[in-house]
């Protein structure tokens, strides 16, 4: 009798018992440098040449005949979306807001990296539209973040020289805290894949460094006259290539 | 009844005394701290809200009130306005318009997001709003200093100020100072000084459907008097999307 009677507790207790929370990342962090990586290994940390090596040949054209500034969104303070974020430290600083079902990334960069927003409770849409960021879902294995993202737009850009990818864009992200040198930072094994534009996938590792400052709010062009500058520029350039084709 | 065998029994029991301490170990800790008398948790209002329509009527007679186009400014601030060109504004140019602005119009969507020692709030139009962060755990001098990493060279001064908050009982009160001076205070083009000084206190109402929200600004420096206005925000049940803002330029 006494058994059952702690059976009975026991079912009660775990069904009431909290679940094990996730690991708390909020914090503000900046893509790790040179000296705080000893011991840590970096996959591709050339991540221009590597993807150029994966573009099927009318990506790589694509590449080669696209005009600098004019069809960069990212070069005039609008969006140019997350999957070109790993090849720039400026685009790869972020702060995390982990929350009971999702967890956010706001870049510093916010203008052109904008905010991603990894959801944990749900499956991807079925009629997703695409977007510069796509849609992100993700689960915890343990210690580890596994982020699937989906949805992307065909807009942006893999790398900062302008290799295409196309809405079939498929991002793969395993991502968990390691301590290493004294520093914490998150590391993040990304996968990205893309039959339309890529001939195999390619993968990257990067770290980032845990800051011990808060993250600024940072607008692009912080003063307003080299903004309408650089905008300017960068029309003038789309300009004179449009009179060029005629 | 079958009977167990002893040393199933004994694993049993075992496994249940484990069970049950590791429960108990976890349990939440509010009721710990609501015996010892501490003070009651923040209520949660974390979620995706938008502002209503000027003109709604909520249960209560609660609508919004004032305008950032009401604002009483000192004669050296007026004669800086009627010099401003409309065409400057930064609406126009997809920067940011700080939140003076951006919270006082129809229809902002905002994501309220709190976490470890901070709320996020979180902008649907991330061009004109950005994001805030409203630390909890520190006053304005507790800020971090940039000395703590010397390859960055933050300004004191940004868009959105230092928020720091704080809770009344379910009012979240913000206050934000060191805003830069390149926001309006409203489509007039009506300019404030660094000494721009907002306090926000927000609240959930009516069930925790909407968000009453009360903007105070004061500049001694640009504003004649402060000036006080309140929004509702209704809470979406929705996930926040991907406003892209494209400039009249």
């Amino acid at each position: 009798m006494r058994l059952y009677l702690l059976w009975i507790g026991t079912l009660f207790a775990m069904a009431n018992a909290p679940a094990a929370a996730a690991p708390d990342w909020t914090g503000f962090y900046m893509l790790a440098g040179a000296r705080d990586l000893a011991g840590l290994k970096v996959v591709t940390p050339n991540l221009n040449k590597t993807v150029v090596d994966h573009l099927q040949p009318w990506a790589k054209l694509k590449m080669e005949t696209s005009n600098g500034d004019a069809d960069d969104t990212g070069a005039v303070c609008m969006a140019a979306g997350i999957l070109r974020a790993p090849g720039s430290p400026f685009s790869s600083a972020f702060s995390v807001l982990p929350s009971r079902d999702k967890v956010i990334m706001p870049y510093w960069e916010i203008n052109t990296s904008r905010v991603r927003r990894i959801y944990l409770n749900r499956q991807h849409p079925k009629n997703l539209t695409p977007t510069w960021n796509g849609d992100s879902i993700g689960r915890w294995e343990d210690d580890t973040l596994v982020v699937d993202t989906i949805g992307f737009n065909d807009k942006s850009w893999l790398t900062g020289n302008m290799a295409p990818h196309t809405e079939e864009t498929h991002l793969i992200e395993r991502m968990r805290q390691v301590e290493a040198n004294g520093n914490t930072f998150i590391e993040v094994v990304g996968t990205v894949e893309d039959r339309k534009a890529l001939t195999s996938a390619y993968t990257y590792t990067r770290y980032y460094k845990k800051q011990k400052i808060e993250m600024d709010v940072h607008a692009c062009a912080e003063a307003v006259i080299w903004y309408k500058q650089w905008r300017n520029d960068a029309l003038k350039k789309e300009y004179d290539r449009a009179r060029e084709v005629k | 009844m079958q009977r167990f065998r002893p040393q199933a029994r004994r694993a049993l029991c075992c496994f249940s005394l484990t069970a049950l301490l590791f429960t108990f170990a976890v349990w939440p800790q509010d009721a710990a701290a609501q015996r010892a008398g501490s003070a009651p948790a923040p209520p949660d209002i974390s979620g995706v809200y938008e502002s209503i329509a000027n003109g709604r009527v909520l249960p209560g007679g609660l609508k919004n009130s004032g305008s950032p186009g009401e604002i009483a400014l000192l004669p050296s601030a007026l004669e800086q306005m009627k010099a401003v060109n409309p065409k400057d504004d930064p609406w126009r140019m997809c920067q940011p318009i700080g939140q003076f602005r951006m919270m006082a119009r129809e229809h902002t969507i905002i994501e309220l997001d709190p976490a470890t020692g901070r709320m996020g709030m979180l902008f649907e139009d991330v061009a004109h709003g950005l994001i805030r962060f409203i630390y909890l755990n520190r006053g304005h001098s507790g800020r971090p200093t940039v000395g703590a990493d010397p390859n960055l060279t933050f300004s004191p001064f940004s868009w959105l100020g230092d928020s720091v908050g704080r809770w009344e009982g379910d009012t979240l009160v913000v206050d934000t100072i060191a805003f830069n001076t390149e926001t309006w205070l409203n489509d007039a083009g009506a300019r404030h000084s660094e000494a721009l000084h907002q306090i926000e206190r927000i609240r959930p109402i009516l069930g925790g459907k909407f968000l009453e929200y009360k903007m105070t600004a004061e500049d001694p420096q640009a504003l004649a008097k402060p000036y006080t206005y309140t929004r509702y925000f209704e809470k979406l049940d929705a996930e926040i999307g991907d406003d892209i803002c494209l400039d009249e330029e």
